[in-house]
């Protein structure tokens, strides 16, 4: 009994096959279509490819170029070339599609550049149940921020609990991600289930030495409230262990209200976003728990004008008594889709000193960037 | 017990594979695309169009609402050429849906066929937003309507083959009706042939080279770059050396610049409708092609 039970999916994956044999019997009757009407016209049609002719993936390469203002470094000015990604993506066969992006960055203090493959994974196109599976390292299903990359966002330094939380990389794992497209035929839900290796370098979360890893669910609701307005709401738990191989969990909620009329909507939008992060985390004897948030309004001004102010409020994953608090206003200018200049003020203020920031309570830190790309048409993201 | 978990479990597979018995599902990245889909597929297609007719298909935002209408669908109709990279790759990546993806039979890119205008014969980013294989706005061109209805009409043989004669005559009455239509707008416009006008972007040709018109100038510098003042002083110089009396722009641009060139030279600025459903009185492709008509001749008259 229990054997025919598990048959069942094995069937299912051959009753794809067959439909991938219809397949090639209807492109072979449409290829003679095709070649009898052009027998009959007799009028050479000249070839004017639809797609590219080429094996090749489609690649491009994104700089992030910054240069900073910050008075809780010794050093007040810096130039550098922050970031260069470059993307390679193709669809693999008729499957799975795959995506690759590595990272060059730099280490403003000591000039190092860092290599890594930032993200490597493959995605399956041809689950059945509305279900797609994603193998590698990539950048985790954790609220809305984190599966974003830096240069897609509309200000230039991560929310200081993101950082403070999951580090200036995010929670970007090795492993498996399973995501289920729910039947519910109101809105849009999704839920994604990930189990990873556990992250190397995160203040939350640590690779355990022994059998423990990094699971991770997601739930993503989303409303259409009108044909200009939507609402997503998303729930994330995490669990893990941190450096001292004891458990860490992380609850995590995302609201996000986007307006945007369909009709003039390169001219026009609004963007009202928030995440919230609680961590309970268990460190040899005590147990913490920690908070942070990050709360943000994006107005685009102007057809080529987005200005954006954020609200960051934070505790340490390992300290709740630790209170960080900052305000920071982005203008950006976008020439196209392949360019855009960034500049954001921002203030932070803490009950306590810290290493990271030079033992400032406060400062002040002005952020200038460029991002250019150039390859192939990126997808935007919503 | 176990007999009727495994009696819930077949019926359970059944149900999910065969939602197909009732119509097909037909998704398409444009309303125009819909409407074809919709004239030849008759009732036994339930059509539903992504980008509305006044939005511009360039930019639509992805909405993850259109995922789960990718997700269940039979037929997937694309303008192609590129025109809806920025958006449709990634909803069908997130599709979960192998028969709509590319190279399958659920898939139609509705250009296949079509003679092709403006193809590049050298790529630069230079030159603003130039689309790789051609311009991608064919479907303005009443003619290459028929291409379109021959491509979706293969599409939904491909999927339901046994309605293959019900399609092909849909096919043809829709062409029918279409060479009739045609003869009409060509007599409307025979009067215009060889008008000179300025268009905001340039997504006119093929309706351009079908009527006669002849677009002297694009209010944007290059394609997807907003005009700028320089630009307008060459357009205002344009219009009055050509006695121009017309700025075509479309309903998802502003007409702050058209303006200003119409109110130093007296030009008139039109908005036409790029889509069906761009304008309420624009039901289906016909109405599309009688609406701009009627307005082009009312402003020449």
């Amino acid at each position: 009994m229990i054997r025919k039970i598990l048959i069942f999916p094995v069937w299912l994956l051959f009753a794809h096959h067959s439909i991938g044999q219809v397949d090639s019997l209807a492109s072979d009757s449409l290829l003679l279509l095709q070649i009898q009407s052009q027998l009959q016209n007799n009028t050479p049609i000249p070839a004017q490819p639809r797609t590219s002719p080429s094996n090749n993936p489609d690649m491009s390469v994104i700089g992030d170029f910054r240069t900073t203002y910050q008075d809780n470094q010794n050093r007040h000015f810096d130039a550098n070339l922050a970031e260069t990604e470059f993307s390679f993506q193709s669809v693999i066969d008729p499957y799975a599609k795959a995506d690759f992006f590595y990272s060059v960055s730099r280490d403003a203090a000591s000039g190092e550049f860092k290599g890594e493959i930032e993200e490597g994974y493959l995605s399956t196109l041809s689950l059945p149940f509305h279900l797609q599976l994603k193998a590698g390292k990539f950048k985790q299903q954790l609220g809305k921020i984190n599966s974003l990359h830096g240069h897609a966002i509309s200000f230039i330094d991560k929310p200081n609990a993101y950082v403070r939380f999951f580090g200036e990389e995010g929670m970007n794992d090795e492993g498996l991600s399973l995501s289920w497209l729910l039947p519910n035929p109101v809105f849009f839900q999704e839920l994604t289930i990930e189990e990873t290796d556990g992250p190397r370098e995160s203040p939350s979360f640590s690779r355990s030495t022994g059998n423990h890893y990094l699971t991770l669910i997601h739930l993503k609701n989303f409303w259409d409230l009108t044909a200009n307005a939507t609402l997503e709401l998303g729930l994330t738990g995490i669990t893990g262990v941190n450096y001292t191989e004891k458990s860490t969990q992380i609850g995590a909620v995302d609201l996000t209200y986007k307006w945007k009329p369909v009709q003039m909507n390169t001219y026009k939008s609004f963007t009202f976003q928030n995440e919230l992060y609680w961590s309970r985390a268990t460190f040899d004897s005590t147990e913490v728990n920690a908070l942070g948030f990050y709360s943000l309004a994006s107005v685009q001004v102007a057809k080529r004008w987005f200005l954006t102010g954020r609200y960051d409020y934070t505790n340490k994953p390992s300290s709740a008594k630790f209170v960080e608090q900052a305000y920071s206003a982005t203008l950006g200018w976008y020439a196209t889709e392949f360019q855009k200049i960034e500049l954001q003020g921002k203030f932070t203020s803490a009950n306590e000193a810290d290493e990271e920031n030079n033992f400032k309570k406060e400062f002040t830190q002005v952020l200038l960037r460029w991002v250019f790309v150039i390859g192939s048409h990126g997808a935007h993201q919503y | 017990m176990k007999n009727k978990i495994n009696t819930l479990i077949i019926a359970f597979m059944l149900m999910m594979t065969n939602v197909f018995a009732g119509a097909i599902r037909v998704v398409t990245t444009t309303q125009d695309l819909k409407s074809i889909a919709q004239l030849i597929g008759g009732d036994k297609v339930d059509a539903f169009g992504i980008a509305t007719g006044y939005q511009n298909p360039h930019f639509v935002d992805p909405k993850p609402s259109y995922i789960i209408k990718l997700s269940n669908a039979d037929l997937f109709v694309t303008v192609g050429l590129d025109l809806e990279t920025g958006w449709s790759p990634s909803l069908l990546g997130s599709s979960r849906n192998p028969k709509i993806q590319k190279g399958s039979p659920g898939y139609v890119d509705a250009s296949i066929g079509v003679q092709l205008q403006q193809v590049p014969s050298s790529i630069n980013r230079g030159e603003g937003d130039i689309h790789i294989y051609g311009n991608p706005h064919y479907w303005l061109d009443p003619v290459n309507g028929k291409q379109i209805a021959r491509n979706i009409c293969d599409g939904l043989t491909r999927i339901s083959p046994e309605n293959k004669a019900f399609f092909e005559s849909n096919l043809k009455s829709f062409n029918e009706t279409l060479d009739q239509k045609i003869k009409v707008w060509n007599a409307q416009m025979l009067k215009y042939k060889g008008t000179k006008v300025i268009a905001y972007h340039n997504e006119w040709c093929y309706f351009e080279n079908r009527f006669g018109l002849q677009i002297v100038d694009f209010l944007e510098p290059k394609p997807g770059i907003p005009p700028t003042p320089s630009q307008l002083v060459k357009i205002i110089g344009e219009v009055k050396s050509n006695s121009i009396r017309l700025i075509i722009s479309s309903p998802y641009f502003t007409t702050s610049s058209s303006d200003v060139v119409a109110k130093q030279t007296g030009a008139k600025v039109l908005t036409l409708a790029t889509s069906v459903g761009a304008f309420d009185s624009i039901k289906n492709y016909f109405d599309l092609f009688d609406y701009n008509i009627n307005q082009l001749i009312n402003t020449l008259k």
